[in-house]
This record gives structure tokens, sequence and C-alpha cells, in this order.
């Protein structure tokens, strides 16, 4: 059962995959390996839309699995709208969407701006003022108070939910600020009115959904998301914001390209 | 919340749960949520809930005390920005002993399908190098870097060593500058051979960054798929926004 390999893999599965119960919990990676295999055949054609999938006994034996492990795979792809399971009458494949991800460019974040907010649409979910600020965050941009103003905003794309961001505000900054209602405009601009941000410092990474960001990305508890945090400057290297934005990488791409130096020896 | 059965709801809790703790969401002596909040929350059953509450006391990360609730504690790790290790796998050059590698593949392949223009830049096969970056001994990185045959029949396992540089500073060594990098971040659920490799749960997340190099004639060096555990490592960029004569034309805001 070794699925074929697709564009978005990590790795082709190869000789080299030697399983070992140590790290591995078996039964989520049966299940795993059941779901990538089906995901594959669903994205690239060898199960047509509407045609049938096999029958649950015949996944059990064909794989050697046991009834819960295929249910746990075939749950997941009806979760994802992949399939549709009739009473009675079997499991089929949906038409599978392919959506084009939205596309950020990190080096040319002025010109990708434009088109992301051209392309979405913002939605404010809270503004406050004096909260707690997390401690990780005041590590990174010590200026940032104990407490600030926090701005949350979800960003979505044709009513699909596509990131969720936390913007910490400096008291002084957050007071300036009307509540930014249903806009189209990106938090870069916002903050940028009157004097311009000039610099931004990101860290990027991976964590699981929780509950909150889970609800508000519709994606299943544990999800991996990507996560900016974002440190804002102004000309004068002043603070202006500290953002973490919560990013699901199947619907946004995020890149960078960079002129790379040579570095000695 | 539907979120998949059994072991993986009870896998998902404990990770939402050790990430907050490990992020310092919750202080030392400060008190975490209620199971019922816990269930109601994640849409889990008690029994979920105790058992990711079960293997967080394992690990002496909280207090469970009867009547009255539970209690972060000190977490054990150092703080999480002290046991993140993104300099030590980025010094590009400056190597630290504590970095090292292990190649557990090279050899050739056909080209993959994801490769953009791999066929025309690479032809039909392409030279596979898959480490696995240790700090501290700690698998943090796989890196599977695809390049054009001549350049990886150069790097013999000899050549590959132990050291702890990723494979694109290897390569400039060997006088095979990037102009170039253009990077992809993803956030990607870990597939078997990454889980394993980086001694991770099959499905827990993981942060990738593909990275095609290319020469100054822009043509493509390399193109390098690095899956990184995410408690241990993220990626900086600086960025500046636009440039000012930009700026001040396209800015009208006000």
């Amino acid at each position: 059962m070794v699925p074929t390999p697709r564009s978005r893999r990590i790795n082709p599965p190869t000789k080299d995959a030697k399983l070992t119960s140590r790290h591995l919990d078996k039964g989520v990676a049966r299940y795993y390996r059941l779901y990538e295999l089906l995901s594959t055949a669903l994205q690239d054609g060898s199960i047509a839309p509407d045609s049938a999938l096999p029958s649950e006994p015949e996944l059990c034996a064909r794989h050697g699995l046991s009834r819960t492990t295929v249910r746990r795979a075939l749950d997941r792809l009806e979760r994802e709208g992949r399939i549709i399971r009739r009473r009675g009458s079997g499991t089929y494949a949906r038409t599978q969407r392919v959506r084009p991800r939205i596309c950020l460019e990190l080096h040319a974040l002025s010109e990708t701006l434009a088109d992301l907010e051209s392309r979405t649409t913002a939605t404010t979910l809270r503004f406050d003022a004096s909260v707690p600020v997390p401690q990780i965050l005041r590590t990174i941009a010590s200026e940032l108070g104990s407490t600030a103003y926090l701005l949350e905003r979800l960003l979505s794309n044709h009513g699909e939910p596509l990131s969720l961001t936390a913007a910490y505000l400096p008291e002084p900054i957050g007071r300036r600020l009307q509540r930014p209602a249903r806009s189209q405009t990106s938090l870069t601009t916002i903050l940028g009115r009157g004097r311009p941000a000039t610099a931004i410092k990101c860290s990027v990474g991976a964590v699981a959904a929780d509950a909150g960001a889970a609800r508000a990305l519709r994606v299943s508890l544990g999800s991996p998301l990507l996560r900016v945090r974002s440190v804002l400057v102004d000309e004068a290297g002043k603070l202006r914001a500290v953002l973490e934005s919560l990013c699901r990488s199947d619907r946004l791409q995020l890149k960078v390209v960079e002129p790379q130096r040579r570095h000695p020896g | 919340m539907k979120s998949g059965a059994g072991v993986s709801r009870y896998l998902r809790l404990y990770r939402v749960l050790s990430q907050a703790l490990a992020e310092g969401r919750f202080g030392a002596g400060e008190p975490m949520p209620s199971e019922p909040q816990l269930m109601k929350d994640y849409g889990v059953s008690r029994s979920t809930v105790r058992r990711a509450l079960a293997q967080l006391e394992a690990e002496e990360r909280i207090d469970r005390r009867r009547g009255s609730g539970t209690f972060a504690r000190e977490q054990k790790d150092e703080a999480a920005a002290s046991r993140n290790f993104s300099p030590m796998l980025d010094g590009a050059g400056r190597q630290t002993a504590a970095a090292t590698s292990r190649t557990i593949a090279s050899r050739t392949v056909p080209t993959p399908a994801f490769l953009p223009d791999g066929q025309a830049e690479f032809g039909t096969s392409v030279h596979l190098v898959r480490r696995i970056r240790y700090v501290e001994r700690e698998p943090v990185a796989l890196e599977s870097a695809y390049l054009p045959r001549e350049v990886g029949s150069g790097l013999t396992r000899q050549r590959l060593g132990t050291g702890g540089n990723g494979i694109l500073t290897l390569l400039a060594s060997l006088g095979h500058h990037s102009a170039s990098l253009e990077r992809e971040f993803v956030a990607l659920e870990a597939d078997p051979l990454a889980a394993d490799s980086l001694e991770l749960a099959v499905g827990a997340p993981v942060f990738s960054v593909r990275t095609l190099a290319r020469d100054r004639q822009h043509h493509l060096l390399a193109c390098v798929d690095c899956v990184y555990r995410p408690d241990r490592y993220e990626a900086n960029v600086a960025v500046e926004i636009g440039d000012p004569k930009r700026r001040r034309r396209t800015d009208g805001d006000d």
C-alpha cells in the first residue's frame, strides 16, 4: 500500500521509511496511511468524482486493517467534504475542489498586500483595551507592556477562513485607532495610517490548532497551522504592534525570495 | 467539534495543552481549565480529557489536586525560547559542536513531479540526499535535497560527513553557490518517515520549509525540503514594507 507521490507530500515514501514501534502510535499510523492513500487517489482522479469507493469490508481485507481504522480514514475524508457516505448504498467521491491558494510574498509585501486586500474580507472579532499580553510576546518585544490593546481579526476568502490574527498594540496606538469594522484593509495599512510602519521582523513556525483557532478557522482540533509572529516598527524604530497570525497552510501560501550573500569560505 | 476518534482525540488535546504549557500560557501554580471546561471547549469525553491530563501529570508538568483542580507546574524544560534551535541550524558557516547530522539516503531517483520545471532543469532523474539534523543529539530536522545528478554524485558520504551545516552551506563549500533562495513555509502533519525521524507521532504538526536555490544564471541548483520539529525551530524573516517612492504614490488612504 505504497501511495504514489503527489505534489503536497513532504517526502515520497521510500524504503528508508522504516517504521519502528518506538515513536509511532500504531493506530494513528495505520489510519493515516489509508487516509493518505485514498486522499491521493481522490486528488489525482484515480477515483473519479461520483464513482464509488471500495466498501468498508473490502478496504479492511485489502489493507489488512480493522473496521475502526478504515472508518477513521473515511470519517476524515467525509469531514473534509471529499467523499459522501450514503446509508445502505456506499461511499462516493465528490468533485474535488481545487481552490487556488492565496499567495503572500513577504519580500514584495506592498504589492502582494494590495492583491490580498482585493481578494479577502477581514472581520473584527474583538477590539479591547487593557488585555494582558502573553509572556512569549513580551519576550520578543519588551517595549510592549504587560497590558495592551488587542485587535483580533479573521481574514476570509469567499467565506472560507484563511487566517486569524491577534494584534497587540501599545496603549497610545490602540487609543488612536477606531474600531475597524468589517473592512478590507490590511492591518499593516491600518497601522500605517499617519506614520507608516516600515519594518517587520517575522518568525514563522507551525502549531497545533487549539479550540479557539480550530473553531474560527474551521479545522479540526490539533490540525497543523502556520504561526507567524511579527513585530512592526516605524521609521524611528518605535514599536507599533506585535502580531500573532495563525494561517491555514492549505489556503494561504507564504513565500519569501531572498538574494543570497556569498558566505566566506 | 468532531476531531477524529479515540487515540487521536486524546493525542490532539494533549498536544494543544502541552504546547500551551511550553509557551508559558499558564504560569507555574496557575489553575488550568477544569475538566468540564475542557470537555466543553474541545468537545471530547471525560475519559479523553483525563487521559491527556494523566499524561501531562506523568510528565510532571501539571498537578492535579483532588477537589481543587489542575495547576500548571514549573516547566522543567528551559523557557521555550531557549529550546529554540533556529540559530544552531541557520548559522551558515558558524558551525557549533552541538549541531550534527546523519545521512540516511543518497541515491538517484526519478525527478519528482513537484519540482517546478524539474524535468527541464534536471532531466528525468535527480540525486536525492536525505539527512537528519540534530542539535544536542536531539533530532530537529529531516532534510531532503533534490540535486542535479552531476552535483549530487560528487557528494559522497564522506563529503556529506556528520557536521551540522545545512546542505546548501555544504554545496557552497564545494563551489556551488546559490544566488537566490525562494522559500515557502508550510504547516503539515508528520508523515510516517518524518514522524520516525523526528520522534513525533504520525499526524503531529510539523513545520516545513521548501527552498528553491538558484545560481546566478537563474538555473535551479537545488530543491530542499526541510521538515522541522515545530517546538524546536522557527524561520526568521525580515521584511521592509515597500520602497519609499512607491509608498508615497500609493498610500492615499487618508
